[in-house]
């Protein structure tokens, strides 16, 4: 299924340029030969390993929908909310005697409808995306609280925790296969399905796209659904990696999320990035998370460290595709 | 009318908002009318409405402009006066090295969008993560005392002038008119109209636009610094995450004044009147003993309502100029 669209300016296979996943792997490489170094072995434990898998796997999964999202042009804000809130409205229904069977449906479901509302805010409300997703990551939060009030959910199957975390196949935590399964199939979509292409020629330009028949606001609202329905999947594998739900669940996972992606090399201009820079960008972000842990630096410079990577990595791409200056 | 576009019925509008707010609140709590709680309300709303006037240049120089970092700005202030205060350094000379820290924050934030190109969303979120994270280190964490300040000090956030906040007077509505003059009165105020409106023609007429941008972001960080050592002053304390609902509320209140999102429109008078209507809701939910995070869920609910109000009016508006 080649993309072609008749009379659409031609898309190039691979818009971002090597260079950027070059530098991450690099990144990468260093980050992990310092931190392994400093931490006495300790980050090469299973124990360790395991556990940045997990997390790294539990922020990569929304991170995919994220990047079809910014590929597009737009934002969302609004996905540690809507975590939180998948979470409590789905432990509640744990808590009630739920089977796993039945509960699974309302994670994805919520997620789902979470991502339908701010769909909908943006392309029928017209709101720029970053407005309408503030919006909704304070709402989704007050409903949190509404739906929690000051309890907490534990009664969540252990199930969970067995199956996604615990297990393992081919070497790795059960959720991490599942999440590389799914950049595999982002990416294969991305770039060889007519949809994954319209994406791009979306973000490239909107107008030209329109014109060349494609429908913005289906893409879009395509694309929102999907990053809420991975948020949904990605609460109950939260639930996996710690079993309780409170108020705060979720708050602060939006700025890994996106972090993730633009570190991966995904423009907010639109119209480019890859899913492979995407589980790179991912693997960065918990790599320092975890070797402030490890190196025992004050967690206080997590936010730092990531503030100026971001910074540094975009900044960097950006001017050089200026053209310097 | 102004080329700008500040609607006149704006104004009516929102004290009709303010009136019947504040007329909500009396139903359940008629003493919320009286002149302590008045004075709580005016004291709030400086704060966030010092930050929001920043804001409203961000937003109406274009280019999806916006500052997520403001309250991560106002934290860091706070965090940046009290370590300078518990060396024992003299408060003004703390308050001007504050005040210049707060440029620099800003001036990053400018470099970080105009110079680096990196989208506002993006470099502001970047350096809100960097900029919380250094009141975390800077504070360890915790809360730095300053009820053992020097009165006068202390009395920028709780001295009175003529029975009023002194902040009110002395700071905010000083500020308000300068932002004013600067957005209406003067070069620099149409030049960023401009830019805001059609950049490439700025550029065209020999603009430069970056600068123009530059420059909001710049004054946004100083009064969200500006903010940030008022409320210091006024709690007795710092605290690392004082800021965390800033960028959603001043943004709230920016939309709510009549500052259209995609740029090139708006007033900072549209934006002091609607920090009026805010900081009633926001004064009396707490006042109701409503969690924060209520009050931010009700202004998100704002926030969302007032652009799906707005945008078919903005767009018939177009139609019939086209």
């Amino acid at each position: 299924m080649s993309a072609a669209v008749m009379g659409a300016p031609k898309v190039p296979r691979l818009r971002l340029p090597q260079g950027h996943e070059a530098l991450l792997l690099i990144t990468l490489a260093v980050l992990v030969a310092g931190i392994g170094m400093f931490s006495h072995g300790a980050f090469w434990s299973r124990i360790n390993l395991d556990n940045l898998f997990v997390s790294s796997a539990i922020t990569l999964i929304p991170a995919i929908g994220m990047t079809v999202v910014i590929l597009t042009g737009g934002i969302d804000v609004s996905t540690g909310s809507m975590l939180g809130l998948t979470a409590a409205i789905g432990g509640s229904c744990f808590a009630a005697g739920w089977s796993l069977a039945a509960t699974v449906p309302v994670f994805l479901l919520t997620g789902a409808g979470l991502g339908l509302v701010n769909a909908v805010l943006i392309i029928k409300g017209k709101i720029p995306p970053v407005i309408a997703t503030l919006g909704t990551l304070s709402i989704y939060r007050m409903i949190v609280f509404i739906v929690l009030g000051s309890n907490w959910i534990t009664q969540i199957p252990p199930v969970l925790t067995r199956v996604f975390v615990v297990d393992h196949a081919l070497w790795l935590p059960v959720v991490a296969l599942i999440a590389l399964g799914f950049v595999i199939v982002a990416s294969l979509f991305l770039r060889y399905f007519r949809w994954g292409r319209h994406v791009y020629a979306l973000g490239n330009n909107e107008e030209a796209a329109r014109l060349a028949g494609i429908r913005p606001e289906r893409i879009k609202l395509a694309a929102y659904v999907m990053l809420g329905l991975l948020t949904g999947f990605a609460a109950l594998l939260t639930l996996g990696q710690s079993p309780m739900v409170q108020t705060s669940t979720g708050s602060g996972f939006v700025l890994q999320v996106i972090a993730a992606v633009v570190l991966g090399g995904t423009s907010l201009s639109g119209g480019r990035g890859t899913m492979a820079g995407t589980l790179l960008g991912t693997l960065v972000v918990q790599v320092v998370d975890d070797g402030i842990v490890l190196l025992h630096i004050q967690p206080f410079w997590n936010g730092v460290a990531l503030g100026v990577i971001i910074l540094a990595a975009i900044g960097l791409s950006s001017r050089r595709d200026a053209g310097g200056m | 009318m102004h080329a700008s576009g500040f609607d006149r019925t704006r104004p009516l509008l929102l004290a009709a908002m303010a009136v019947l707010a504040l007329a909500g609140f009396a139903i359940g709590h008629p003493d919320i009318l009286s002149g302590a709680n008045f004075d709580s309300m005016a004291v709030f709303g400086v704060e966030i409405g010092m930050i929001a006037l920043g804001q409203t240049l961000v937003i109406s120089g274009g280019d999806s402009g916006i500052d997520l970092s403001v309250g991560a700005i106002a934290g860091l202030a706070q965090v940046v006066l009290g370590r300078l205060l518990h060396a024992d350094v003299a408060w003004p000379l703390a308050v001007a090295v504050t005040l210049g820290a707060g440029l620099g924050l800003g001036a990053i934030n400018a470099l970080a969008v105009t110079w680096l190109r990196i989208a506002p969303i993006i470099a502001t979120l970047a350096t809100l993560f960097g900029y919380a994270g250094l009141a975390l280190v800077l504070s360890g964490g915790t809360n730095i005392d300053l009820t053992q300040q020097s009165s006068w000090f202390l009395a920028l956030g709780q001295g009175h002038v003529l029975g009023l906040p002194f902040q009110l007077i002395v700071l905010y509505l000083p500020l308000l008119a300068m932002f004013a003059f600067l957005q209406h009165g003067t070069f620099y105020g149409r030049a960023l109209y401009l830019t805001g409106t059609n950049d490439r023609a700025a550029a065209l007429a020999g603009l430069r636009v970056g600068r123009l941008r530059g420059a909001a972001y710049v004054l946004c960080g100083l009064t969200a610094t500006i903010a940030g050592i008022v409320g210091a002053a006024r709690l007795g304390t710092t605290r690392p995450d004082a800021g965390m609902n800033d960028n959603l509320i001043s943004i709230a209140i920016v939309v709510l004044g009549g500052t259209g999102i995609f740029g090139g429109t708006g007033s900072v008078v549209g934006t002091a009147l609607a920090t009026v209507v805010i900081a009633i809701v926001d004064y009396g939910l707490s006042y109701n003993d409503f969690n924060p995070i209520y009050q931010a869920g009700v202004i998100g609910v704002i926030l969302i309502g007032v652009i799906l109000v707005e945008n078919p009016v903005l767009a018939r508006r177009a139609r019939r100029l086209k």
